[in-house]
This record gives structure tokens, C-alpha cells and sequence, in this order.
């Protein structure tokens, strides 16, 4: 017999963060039933909305079926006592982010508005310290060059370091997760392997899981515009890295990484206007926003503007240009280095839950 | 102070309370807004827990009102207005004519040469009381066609009568208004309105109680066959916020009595009950170890998520949870009973309810709410808070 260890804490703050009425749960399995994501064998939510009304953290943080869901709705649409399991597993990918951050402050930074100050603080003052080592904390004259103000080898090196600095952290996190997904959703002998890796890049790509979602294409195109927008953006960034050893720094308007970064923002406004007004207007289609969506949307949203901002600064020779520059290196670092912290961390985790599936033939 | 007592509603609880006060020696007047009385009751096959058929309760009323002169009755009967207080209500009744007289022996000659279909001229099969055929007005052509007129050996066809109003003065009202069946259509993932065999459990009921008094195999609707497999979907509706929010504590009763009749008829028939929890309160637990013994009728847990049918497949698959098992199923059934919860009927008066809409007991005095108006009952409970209704109007 197994003992049961409540964590209440925990169970309050699923049910703070979903807003369901967790105790009103009458486990009548019409979540499962109705899912159209769920597989045949120990379908979810049904067992998740038990582990989390009993406030079972072990069997929900290294949950394989939480990263199956796709978040449709269906389930909470149809729940008969309107105890929302999309928001509650919603909830429990939320705190998988906390749950795993290494270090654990970074998950607290991001989790919770309070601490809000301090997670802005960090970069702010980093950049800071870094500039002033460069020697370069003061605004240049002439002609707007931000190589004069962050000197290219300093800012490649100086981020991509602590970028690599707190993945690597992170990455210790993940460990611990797929061990714990390996713990709670062992794998049968003679299953499918090697290829999950494929399959799952398929899966991401072709945004195949968000079919299941009837009725809502509008989440599929959304996350497309924001998914393949971001993409194009990396590619560009990892062109500029190499254009400023090569020395052909800044791109000129008409080079075709310039206008497919041009195009990529376009594409993620296009997808935050639909994932905002969609937030605001129709709940039904997101689900309930929380903090860590909106910290989400707002770091993107900001990021991408900045970005087109500093560009038409460099172009128009504004005087604030590098006061904007300043301000976008504080969003690239919200949303590339606060990635495993935040929403954002559904990159790492999600893939990794998805390759786990696949391994264990759970999808 | 008038000393009559009006009860409005001609079911089981209305009948009851009429003859309990009547036998009592008050006069009453029992109104009922069908042709016939007997309400829900005189249509079923069969009551829970004893399995026993309804004239086993209903027969002996009709004769306590046939025999007791305190009680005068209307049938196609709806109150309309109510004014005036304790001891002096003032009522206005409405009643529709049913275009046959009291000189109809229930012959039949008058259904036999209807054109129509459904047929104009009929008479419910089962307990029917009066013993006398109805013409439904919308579906008869009147002299446009007057088939019946003519062969009507009895003088007994007026199809030009009309509705008339009739004024009474009581001293006490007894509302016994009785149940509906929530709308099933509202259940959009079950696709009543779409499929033929999945049917409520009151049109089960009927079914069950047609081939008994026909002498024929229960067949499905939609095609003639035998059904090989039937599911019962518990909960349909009930306790779910979106439709109705309570149990009805009937309706599991319902479909275990459903499962017994089947299981003792038709021993080719596999049932299967799909429920949240069996709700039996009481007594009625007893049913449970009953259609357990029986070794045929599987219970799951799990609410049906929806039916969906295969146009290339005949059969209704249900897609669920196995909650104890703890997999998904997906399972073909021909046919489907959909267990629906009881929604109270009211009079055109404004009247005290609880969330729900069902009577308070607490009404303007002199106003007294029996049975299922006031909250979903069996058929037993309903027959006992008849009674106390009858009893409370006395004393009060």
C-alpha cells in the first residue's frame, strides 16, 4: 500500500493559478473521454485533476501526459462541473517551469510579478558591468553605430556566455525531469526509438498536435506566425554573428537576412495580435491568462518591436538610438536568457516530454 | 371559508391527494391538463424496486375517484388564473375540448377509419382514465373530413365543440404539477436529435411498456432489429453545470430496473450501465445487488464523453473513460438510453422556487406543493408526500 503525501500548498497554488475550484472534481472522467490528444491507455486529466486535488507533486511535475496536451479546451468546455482541466494542467506545466529551474531562484524571478524589479535589475546591471569593462558606457558621437557602444566581440562573447552559463543550469533540470518522467512512465521493453527525435521535429514543425484542437485553427495559426517568426529571427541572429567576424556589419536594408527578419517580425506581430485580442476577448479559445502568459506575450511583443525600433534608429540616425539599443539587449535577455525559467521554457520542456513520448510508444 | 379543496395536476400525487382528502370527506376538484389522467405513471412499464406494473397502485385510485362523489374531475384542464386568499381562491380553468362526449364506449370505430398519421382519434395505450377515446385537435381535419362522424354508432363525435372557461371557488389549492424530462436535445454530444436509437429514458420506458402490452420483441427504432448491446448513459445532463446542476436520485433507479427487465426478458440482450456513482438512496439499494447477481449487467464508471456515430458503420460509439480501469474505450452499442434528470412543471402563477425551479413548500397560505414540483421523487415518495400534502391541507 502506498501513502499518500499531500502537498496543500501546492494543490492552492494549482488551483490560485487556474482558478478552478479544484475540490469540486467528481472524477467522472468526461475530461478524458472527450480529449482528443489523450491516449487509449491511462488517458489524461482525469488522474492529473486527482493528483492535483489531493496535492500529489511527485506524480505532476515529471509528467509526461501535461506536455501532450495541447490546451484546445474541450475538456473545460464540457466539464461538467466546471472545474477547468486545461487550465489546471496549464497550471502544472507552470509550476514543472519552477519545479526544475536551476538555479531555483531564476524559476521564482519569473514566476512571480513581485519579483518582477529584480528579474528587469539583473540584466540592466550586467550590461552595465559588461560596458563598462568594454570601456564603451557613455554615448558615442556621430553617426549611430552600435559597435561603438557595445563593442562586437564583447557583446557576442558576453551573451552567448551567459547564455550557455544558465542553459547549462537548466540543462541539470531537464535531467532531473526525464529521469522523473522515465520513474513515473517507465519504459517497455521492445518500443520504438531512435527515430522519436525525427518524429518529434516533424510533429513541431507541422504544428500536427494543434489539428487535434477542433474548431480553433486560429491557436494554430497564432503559434505558427510567433513559432516560424521566432525561427527566422535565430537564423538572422546567428548570420549577424557571423557578418560581424566577417566584417560586412550592419546589414544593409536590401540583404535577404535583413528583409527575412523584417518579415519574421511582421509575422510575430501578426501572431501576438492574434494570441493577445484572442486572450482578451474569448477566453474559450486560450484558456485563462495568467502572469506567465502575459510576461510571455509582453517580452516578445517588446522584443521584436525593439528590435525594429533600433533599426530604424540606426537608419535615421536617432539620438536616442542607444538608449533603445540598451532597451532591446534588455529584451533579448528576458526572453533568450530567461528562457528555461519562463512560459518560454516550453521550448526545452515540451520537446523533451514529446521525445520521451515517443520513446515510450505514449504517442 | 369554502371548504373545497382544488388539486392541480392528475398524476399519481394529484389522484392520491384527492382521494386521501376525498375519503376524508372533503370535496374536491382534480384537474389534469391532458385528456387523461394518471399522469407519467400510467405510461410506465414497470415501477422500481419491486419490478411490479403500474396498475399495481394506479388501478385502485381511479376507482376511489370513480366511486367517491366528494371528487369531481377535469381533464384538458389548465388553470389560467388564480385570484383571492386563503379560503376564497378564485380559480379560472381552461378546457380544451376532446371532441368526443361521454357517450364514447371506446369502441374504437372512430380511430379505425382515421385517415390521419398519427392517428386524430386515439386512446393511450395502458391505464387510461377516462375509458373514453380523444380527437386531438391539431391533428384532425374536422368536417373537412368527418370519417368518424359517420361511423360513430353513438352519437359521440363533436368536432365543433370548443374550449370553455369555468370558474370555481376553493378554499385550498394542492399543487402537484408533477416532472418533465430535461430536453435531451440540449445534449448536443449525444446526438439525440440525429439518431433514432438514442433515446431518453422515459421513451424506453414507453417502448418497454408497448411491446408487454403489444406481446412483441423490443426492437430499435431506427431499423426493426433486435438490439444486440445497450448502454445506458447515467448522469445524462444531471449534476453538470451547463444543463442541470442536481441529481435527481430517480434516474439510477430507472435504468438498474431498465437492466433487470432486460436481463430477465431478453437474455440475448447484453446491457451495460455507464455512471459517475449509482445513486440508490434507501431501500432502493437493494436493486443493486440485484442486477449484480443477475451476472449480465456491466457497470463502468465513467461519463460518456459523446456518442458518434459512423454512417459506415451501423452502431453508436461511445467514447469513455474507464475510470477504474483507468483506459479509454471506445465502444459500439445499437442502441443508447440516455438516464435524464426530472425538471419541475409549473402553473401560469408566480410562485415561490428554490435555484433550481422547484415549489417551495413555503407558499401563501392555503397554496400546498406536493411531490416531485417541490423536488425530483420516485414514484413511492411521491405517493407518501401526496399524502401529507392531503393531511397539511386538512390541519391548516
Amino acid at each position: 500500500m502506498e501513502l499518500i503525501k499531500p502537498d496543500i500548498a501546492f494543490k492552492r497554488e494549482l488551483s490560485r493559478l487556474s482558478g478552478s475550484q479544484l475540490n469540486q472534481c467528481m472524477q467522472c472522467g468526461n475530461c478524458s473521454a472527450v480529449c482528443s490528444l489523450a491516449p487509449a491507455e491511462r488517458p489524461f486529466p482525469r488522474k492529473e485533476m486527482i493528483w492535483s486535488a489531493w496535492g500529489i507533486r511527485e506524480k505532476l511535475m515529471g509528467n509526461v501526459d501535461v506536455w501532450l496536451c495541447h490546451q484546445c479546451g474541450d475538456c473545460s468546455t464540457s466539464c461538467p462541473r466546471d472545474v477547468k482541466p486545461a487550465d489546471v494542467i496549464a497550471a502544472v506545466r507552470q509550476q514543472t517551469y519552477l519545479h526544475y529551474a536551476r538555479p531555483h531562484w531564476m524559476g521564482k524571478l519569473l514566476s512571480d510579478p513581485a519579483w518582477l524589479p529584480v528579474a528587469i535589475a539583473l540584466p540592466v546591471v550586467v550590461i552595465v558591468v559588461i560596458l563598462m569593462l568594454a570601456g564603451t558606457f557613455r554615448i558615442p558621437e556621430g553617426p549611430v553605430d552600435y559597435s561603438a557602444f557595445f563593442p562586437h566581440g564583447w557583446l557576442n562573447g558576453s551573451i552567448s556566455v551567459i547564455t550557455l552559463f544558465f542553459y547549462g543550469l537548466a540543462f541539470r533540470g531537464l535531467r532531473k525531469f526525464w529521469q522523473d518522467m522515465q520513474q513515473q512512465f517507465p519504459a517497455e521493453t521492445g518500443q520504438k526509438r531512435g527515430l522519436s527525435l525525427v518524429m518529434v521535429l516533424g510533429e513541431v514543425l507541422s504544428h500536427s498536435s494543434f489539428s487535434g484542437c477542433e474548431g480553433k485553427p486560429v491557436r494554430k495559426i497564432a503559434h505558427m506566425m510567433l513559432f516560424f517568426g521566432f525561427g527566422l529571427l535565430i537564423l538572422t541572429t546567428a548570420y549577424a554573428i557571423y557578418a560581424t567576424i566577417s566584417h560586412h556589419y550592419p546589414l544593409t536594408l536590401n540583404n535577404p537576412f535583413k528583409m527575412m527578419a523584417n518579415l519574421a517580425s511582421l509575422m510575430i506581430f501578426t501572431g501576438l495580435g492574434i494570441m493577445v485580442s484572442q486572450r482578451l476577448l474569448n477566453r474559450r479559445v486560450f484558456g485563462r491568462s495568467g502572469y506567465s502568459d502575459w510576461l510571455l506575450l509582453a517580452s516578445i511583443g517588446l522584443l521584436t518591436l525593439s528590435g525594429l525600433v533600433v533599426e530604424l534608429a540606426r537608419f535615421g540616425n536617432w539620438t536616442l538610438a542607444y538608449h533603445l539599443y540598451f532597451f532591446h539587449l534588455v529584451c533579448v535577455w528576458f526572453v533568450i536568457i530567461y528562457l528555461p525559467y519562463s512560459k518560454m521554457g516550453h521550448i526545452f520542456f515540451r520537446t523533451t516530454a514529446l521525445i520521451y513520448a515517443r520513446r515510450i510508444g505514449r504517442k | 371559508m369554502n371548504s373545497t379543496t382544488l388539486v392541480i395536476g392528475g398524476g399519481i400525487s394529484g389522484i392520491t391527494a384527492a382521494a386521501e382528502l376525498a375519503d376524508a370527506g372533503r370535496q374536491v376538484v382534480l384537474i389534469e391538463k391532458e385528456p387523461y389522467l394518471g399522469g407519467h405513471v400510467a405510461g410506465f412499464h414497470n415501477y422500481f424496486p419491486k419490478l411490479c406494473p403500474p396498475s399495481c397502485g394506479l388501478e385502485i385510485n381511479y376507482q376511489r375517484i370513480r366511486s367517491n362523489p366528494r371528487i369531481s374531475y377535469y381533464t384538458g384542464a389548465r388553470v389560467t388564473a388564480i385570484e383571492g386568499g386563503y379560503g376564497h381562491y378564485e380559480v379560472t380553468i381552461t378546457l380544451e375540448p376532446r371532441l368526443i362526449n361521454n357517450r364514447c364506449t371506446s369502441c374504437g370505430k372512430c380511430a379505425g377509419v382515421c385517415p390521419e398519421e398519427p392517428k386524430a382519434a386515439y386512446i393511450p395505450g395502458g391505464l387510461a382514465f377516462p375509458m373514453k377515446y380523444t380527437i386531438q385537435a391539431d391533428l384532425c381535419k374536422k368536417e373537412a373530413c368527418g370519417k368518424c362522424l359517420e361511423v360513430c354508432p353513438y352519437d359521440a363525435i363533436q368536432l365543433d365543440a370548443c374550449a370553455a372557461t369555468v370558474e370555481i371557488e376553493v378554499g385550498k389549492i394542492i399543487i402537484a404539477t408533477g416532472w418533465s424530462l430535461y430536453d435531451a436535445g440540449r445534449l448536443e454530444h449525444y446526438h439525440y436529435q440525429q439518431e433514432q436509437d438514442v433515446v431518453t429514458n422515459l421513451e424506453f420506458e414507453h417502448l418497454l411498456a408497448a411491446t408487454t402490452r403489444e406481446n412483441r420483441q423490443l426492437t430499435r427504432p431506427s431499423d426493426g432489429k433486435v438490439p444486440a448491446r445497450i448502454a445506458f448513459i447515467q448522469c445524462a445532463g444531471s449534476r453538470d453545470v451547463n444543463h442541470l446542476p442536481y441529481c435527481s436520485a430517480v434516474c439510477c433507479g430507472v435504468s438498474i430496473k431498465h437492466a433487470l427487465t432486460l436481463a430477465e426478458a431478453y437474455p440475448d440482450i447484453a446491457t451495460e450501465i455507464f455512471y459517475i456513482d449509482i445513486r440508490l438512496p434507501g431501500r432502493n439499494e437493494k436493486l443493486l445487488e440485484r442486477a449484480k447477481a443477475t451476472g449480465r449487467i456491466k457497470f463502468t464508471k465513467g461519463k460518456v464523453g459523446r456518442i458518434i456515430h459512423h454512417n459506415n458503420r451501423s452502431g453508436l460509439t461511445l467514447e469513455v473513460e474507464d475510470v477504474m480501469a483507468g483506459g479509454k474505450r471506445y465502444d459500439a452499442f445499437d442502441m443508447v438510453v440516455l438516464a435524464m434528470g426530472m425538471t419541475p412543471n409549473h402553473i401560469d402563477k408566480d410562485l415561490a422556487v428554490n435555484m433550481y425551479g422547484f415549489y417551495l413548500e413555503g407558499q401563501p397560505s392555503g397554496i400546498i406543493t406536493a411531490s416531485s414540483c417541490k423536488r425530483p421523487m420516485d414514484v413511492s415518495s411521491s405517493v407518501k408526500d401526496a399524502t401529507a400534502a392531503a393531511l397539511k391541507t386538512m390541519r391548516r
